[in-house]
């Protein structure tokens, strides 16, 4: 389970991104953050795996506290995280084989990680991956031959390669059509349901975030606004929200 | 402001531009008083050129030894632009800013340390490097590795500096340690400019070696020396005409190499 208590940050003294947001997340569920552009949505995925650093307040991950850990437990705990973008954030370079066997790098030595020493077992899961994603035929593809819904669905690979227990997501759909917005999306929930991951997503629609969400986390100005189930979120409340 | 005076005003600085750079020569052809007349007689010159310079039957004797040299030179190129790309590419990455360098004066010492290798001419360096080293080929090829290794460092500077790091946030959110993510992460994606880089910088050395030879007294300079004061110019033609085979050869190499990197 994640617990977010209290949960403070700002990038100028004035001016604060977020302001004590409390959040619980349990597994086997998404999470649907919205709110406007600069509302911080971003600011708030950055922390819970701590990308964005000094920051106040608890970020529990099974009554962990990320910002109490040293810099190599730190990572340790990353481990546990998986992570995607809205520009996914790929190593375009490199085929997809190798973008989904880079989810294993920080289970390995820094000498083993920096020669891309992979055991078979790996390369195997990898694959399997790959084709759950339905990218069999991309594996030895490089990613810059990718369509983005195909990419996103390679960084969801990558992210799975962690076993993760939880997965942020910051805007995964908003450079997609609908259709693979609609598939990645469809998979997110799969994840959650079969799989029993904390997911936690941060969606510019609505309409989205009700369709598939379990819970849903509105901010506004570093602040949150609501927070509840998506039956609970009225017309006049998301006026509220975007105003 | 309307369409018409935005693109006006853009004509007239394009006009002003092109007399500026009319103006230049002018200005310097008279106050360096250029024999301007002899241009006219440029085809001439070309003429003597070609059939002084044009390599005869006897001087393809001399192109084992020529061959020989050429291949030392190109050897050399390559080694100094290799090694100083390794060490270019260590500072490159310790000094860029959006690697995580938190130290501006390690990022801006590194900067100004391959700023003055870089523009120390090639010449210079030979010269200062004769001092200490003599004239042998070691000293050419430190002279080409000091000019490659600022060259190098700015070059690859710029490059991971464009370089999007989301892509190394992203490896680091899995866990991975930072020289893990940089090596995984960033040097797959800058690979292809790396080495256009490098290819480049051995065609240049090429270039440079002649050069350097002249000053040092060693390698393919020092035989078209040899020729051009003995007045054998079919000879120094032939050293000339090797040298543009084999750079026009590692361009064309180089170009496919960009081809099938991309
Ligand atoms: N690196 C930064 N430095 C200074 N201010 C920042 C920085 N990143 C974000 N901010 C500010 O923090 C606030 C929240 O930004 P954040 O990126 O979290 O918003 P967001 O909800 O993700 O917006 P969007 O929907 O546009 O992605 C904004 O006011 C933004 O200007
Ligand atoms: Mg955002």
């Amino acid at each position: 389970m994640l617990t977010v208590t209290a949960l403070s940050k700002r990038y100028t003294p004035d001016k604060p991104s977020l302001e004590a947001v409390d959040l619980q997340a349990d597994v086997g569920t998404i999470t649907a953050v919205i709110g406007p552009s600069g509302a911080g949505k971003t600011t708030l995925l950055r922390s819970l795996n701590q990308l964005l650093k000094d920051d106040e307040g608890q970020v529990c991950l099974d009554d962990v506290d990320l910002r109490q850990l040293s810099k190599r437990d730190l990572q340790k705990a990353r481990r546990n995280i998986g992570m995607i973008f809205q520009n996914y954030n790929l190593i375009d370079a490199l085929t997809v084989l190798e973008n989904v066997l880079h989810g294993c790098l920080g289970a390995k030595s820094t000498l083993a990680g920096m020669f891309a020493h992979y055991t078979a077992e790996e390369k195997q899961e990898a694959l399997k991956l790959i084709d759950e994603m339905g990218l069999s035929d991309f594996a030895y593809t490089a990613c810059k031959h990718l369509s983005g819904g195909q990419k996103q669905r390679v960084g969801i690979a990558r992210a799975l390669m962690q076993h993760p227990k939880m997965m942020l997501c910051d805007e995964p759909i908003a450079s997609l059509d609908p259709k693979s917005a609609q598939m990645v999306m469809t998979i997110l929930r799969r994840l959650a349901d079969d799989k029993g991951l904390i997911v936690v997503v941060n969606l510019h629609q609505v309409d989205i975030a009700t369709e598939f969400a379990d819970h849903i986390v509105a901010l506004n100005h570093g602040r949150k606004v609501f927070d509840g189930v998506p039956a609970d979120l009225q017309a006049a409340q998301i006026q509220a929200i975007y105003a | 402001m309307t369409p018409q005076t935005f693109f006006r005003r853009k004509q007239r600085l394009m006009l002003l531009t092109l007399s500026g750079l009319l103006v230049s020569y002018a200005v310097a052809s008279i106050a360096l008083g250029f024999q301007q007349g002899a241009l006219l007689q440029v085809q001439t010159g070309f003429l003597w050129m070609a059939q002084n310079f044009l390599p005869t039957a006897a001087t393809f004797k001399l192109l084992p030894a020529v061959l020989f040299q050429l291949w030392r030179a190109f050897i050399i190129a390559t080694a100094a632009a290799g090694v100083a790309g390794l060490l270019s590419l260590l500072l490159a990455v310790i000094g860029a800013k959006n690697l995580g360098q938190r130290h501006v004066t390690v990022s801006f010492l590194i900067r100004g340390f391959a700023s003055v290798l870089r523009n120390i001419p090639i010449i210079a360096w030979a010269l200062i490097l004769l001092f200490s080293f003599k004239q042998n080929e070691l000293t050419g090829f430190l002279a080409l590795w000091f000019m490659n290794l600022g060259f190098l460092t700015r070059a690859f500077l710029e490059t991971i500096e464009d370089f999007d790091t989301g892509k190394l946030e992203a490896l680091i959110a899995t866990g991975t340690s930072r020289p893990v993510a940089i090596m995984q992460g960033l040097l797959p994606e800058i690979a292809t400019p790396t080495v256009e880089w490098l290819l480049y910088m051995i065609e240049n050395n090429v270039r440079d070696a002649t050069l350097v030879g002249l000053l040092t007294g060693t390698g393919i300079g020092f035989l078209f020396d040899l020729y051009f004061k003995s007045i054998n110019y079919p000879a120094a033609g032939l050293v000339v005409a090797v040298l543009i085979v084999l750079v026009i050869s590692l361009e064309l190499l180089s170009t496919h190499i960009q081809r099938s990197l991309t």
